[in-house]
């Protein structure tokens, strides 16, 4: 029962008294905590007002930045709060309350140092106030007036103290979860809202708040498309927990994309990043990991700074750490230089990307937890997405201490056909013919006849996104498949096909006449397909 | 971000784009390549041997940069490895009828180097 102790401390002094008895079981009452906190406060206040027979009772709450206490809560007394009285801490009747932090009776207020003019016009004669204390620590004050004079005695202060800590727990509970409600929002809205969809790769994320404490810290990761068709993955934490590491989280994370995204390489983008976050003067440290996959090239760029390595899964199975300079984590040391490495990633690899919540164990080496972090990758199965599957193995159950994040990326390969929505931009072209271009290398063909499906595809929907021009979240669907020695693109959208125009895309239509063996062009009310076949010579299969 | 990535040979400037020339970058590129002539080039080369595709937006705008080059008495020359498929487009559209087409970045500049003398030299 919450405030158990206290509860016998204030009925020991209480001595035999049934209705007092009675009075600190309704203080202690644990219901209240299933009230709003106005309402419990409000609540805690009348029948602390009726146990101690007294006309008044408030609360007022300390305002650390600028050493005022402001009233919070009132009973009896309801305008203190209506006309947000405050009062200096060290002057008046609670100001010494919260200063002194010790309990302070008033038995004739006619002579007493009184701030709060509410007071004097209620009439009040008496006065008893307490410190609201958490961790030893004041944050309020709570006290009760009478209208006539009156003695307080021990056992009077005793039980208020009693509500007064009752209160003091409500407060601070209401606080953190406030706190944690704004951190949780903030983190939601910075972890992607939904992992892109790449044919022949499987993604999948983990982000889980440390058990205790505050509900979030500083880890992120993010996953997005850069121009030159590679793949951006980031994971990374920044030092520390609450709203304070969330917002420079944030920060971080938008300027690192921005870096990416403008074609800054790996290295420049995690050395100006560096540089940024010194000169913000944060004095915040983060560790990120940043990796850039050609999924063409079956290759992948890593930086480290400060972070721990990712694991990847060779095609036979077997895992490792990625081998790349450790780097020093950025936010720092201002100027520094961080080198990127080049590793190939054939097609059937894995990778995994996490934070140190995942290899930091309380009470276990360092060493111990890497291995556990590798047998666990090496048990995966293909049913469960990988880092759904290292979850299971080594996270599942336990209370974390810290903040763990967890972004895996699988190279499943494409099957004998492909379909993709894609949004109607030109921003997405190259991504498009990127992945048309790993199919078809799959599929055997020579590099003239992927060039020729390719850009023929490209020019088609070029096209697409042409007509869906000014529409709102417009796209179009891209489906190959592969018929013996014949393989079709189809290129289907929503708008109507233009004839030739002077320049650009009337050129496009020769360009496809050119490249491949058959266009065909249907015009339908309800948009424009384009279905491109070509004959592969070579008898690839 | 200019789109291109530029060095200076023999005193012209050579520029590899950094991503696929298309309808989401020909604009950037162009604009990239323009600069150089308003700093003062009478000869570029746009080195296109490590650029896996170009559709018919960035052929559109390869067309009109080199008639916009030519009013400024300024030359483009572009890079196309022989073995590359890009070399196939070049010809679907008839690239070289406006803009000098070379295999490699030294053949380009070797064309360019007397192009300061006697502009538009023929195409090699």
């Amino acid at each position: 029962m919450p405030g158990g102790d206290p509860a016998a401390r204030a009925a020991a002094l209480s001595g035999a008294d049934p209705a007092r008895l009675e009075h600190i079981r309704r203080i202690a009452d644990s219901a209240l905590s299933y009230l709003s906190l106005e309402d419990a406060l409000s609540e805690l206040l009348d029948r602390i007002r009726s146990a101690l027979e007294a006309d008044t009772a408030a609360i007022l709450l300390l305002d650390e930045d600028r050493n005022v206490l402001l009233a919070r809560a009132a009973r009896g007394l309801e305008e203190e709060v209506r006309q947000g009285v405050q009062v200096p801490l060290h002057r008046g009747f609670a100001g010494r309350v919260a200063a002194e932090n010790r309990p302070i009776v008033i038995e004739d207020m006619s002579h007493a140092d009184v701030v709060n003019p509410i007071l004097r016009q209620r009439g009040i004669r008496s006065m008893l106030g307490v410190p609201l204390r958490i961790e030893g620590r004041v944050i309020g004050v709570m006290h009760i007036g009478t209208l006539h004079q009156r003695i307080f005695n021990d056992a009077d202060t005793t039980l208020l103290q009693l509500a007064a800590d009752r209160a003091a727990l409500a407060i601070d509970d209401g606080r953190l979860t406030e706190q944690r409600s704004v951190t949780e929002i903030m983190q939601r809205t910075l972890l992607p809202e939904a992992l892109p969809e790449v044919p022949g790769v499987r993604f999948s994320a983990k982000y889980l708040p440390a058990g205790t404490g505050f509900g979030v810290g500083g880890d992120w990761y993010d996953i997005f498309h850069l121009a030159n068709g590679k793949l951006a993955f980031v994971i990374g934490d920044v030092v520390g927990r609450g709203v304070l590491a969330a917002s420079v989280m944030a920060e971080v994370r938008t300027a690192l994309r921005a870096y990416l995204v403008e074609g800054h390489d790996l290295g420049d983008t995690m050395a100006l990043l560096n540089d940024l976050l010194v000169s913000m003067g944060r004095h915040r440290g983060a560790t990120a990991a940043v990796l850039a996959l050609d999924l063409e090239a079956q290759e992948l760029e890593l930086v480290l700074a400060g972070h721990p390595p990712p694991v990847v899964v060779a095609p036979n199975g077997e895992p490792s750490f990625l081998e790349a300079p450790a780097g020093i984590p950025i936010g720092i040391v201002a100027g520094e230089e961080y080198e990127p490495v080049r590793r190939p990633l054939p097609a059937g690899s894995a990778l995994l990307l996490y934070t140190d919540g995942l290899i930091e164990r309380p009470g276990e080496p360092l060493e111990a937890c890497m291995d556990r972090v590798l047998a666990a990758a090496r048990s995966r199965s293909h049913e469960l997405p990988l880092a759904e599957h290292i979850y299971t193995e080594l996270v599942h159950g336990d209370a974390l201490e810290d903040d763990l994040a967890l972004l895996a990326i699988e190279l499943v390969g494409l099957g004998h056909s492909i379909e993709m929505r894609l949004e109607a931009n030109p921003m997405v072209l190259t991504r498009m013919r990127r992945t048309l271009g790993r199919w078809l290398l799959g599929e055997g063909l020579s590099e003239e006849e992927r060039f020729s499906v390719v850009l023929a595809a490209s020019e088609a929907a070029g096209n697409a996104v042409e007509h869906a021009y000014g529409a709102r979240d417009a796209t179009f669907a891209l489906s190959c498949t592969r018929e013996g020695d014949l393989v079709r693109v189809k290129v289907r959208d929503s708008g109507r096909w233009r004839e030739s125009q002077p320049h650009g895309r009337g050129r496009g239509l020769t360009i496809m006449r050119a490249l491949v063996d058959d266009v065909e062009v249907v015009r339908g009310a309800k948009g424009t397909t384009v279905t491109l076949t070509k004959r592969i010579a070579s008898d690839a299969q | 971000m200019t789109g291109v990535e530029v060095q200076l040979r023999a005193e012209i400037p050579v520029a590899r784009p950094q991503s696929d020339i298309d309808g989401a970058t020909a604009r950037q590129i162009r604009d990239g390549l323009a600069r150089l002539v308003e700093d003062g080039a009478d000869s570029i080369v746009l080195d296109l041997s490590d650029t896996p595709y170009v559709d018919s937006a960035g052929i559109d705008m390869l067309f009109r940069l080199s008639e916009r080059l030519r009013q400024r008495r300024a030359v483009l020359y572009v890079v196309i490895p022989d073995e590359a498929p890009l070399r196939r487009l070049a010809q679907i559209v008839g690239l070289e009828r406006a803009v000098s087409v070379h295999p490699t970045v030294e053949a380009a500049l070797a064309s360019a180097a007397p192009a300061s003398d006697q502009p538009g030299a023929a195409p090699s």
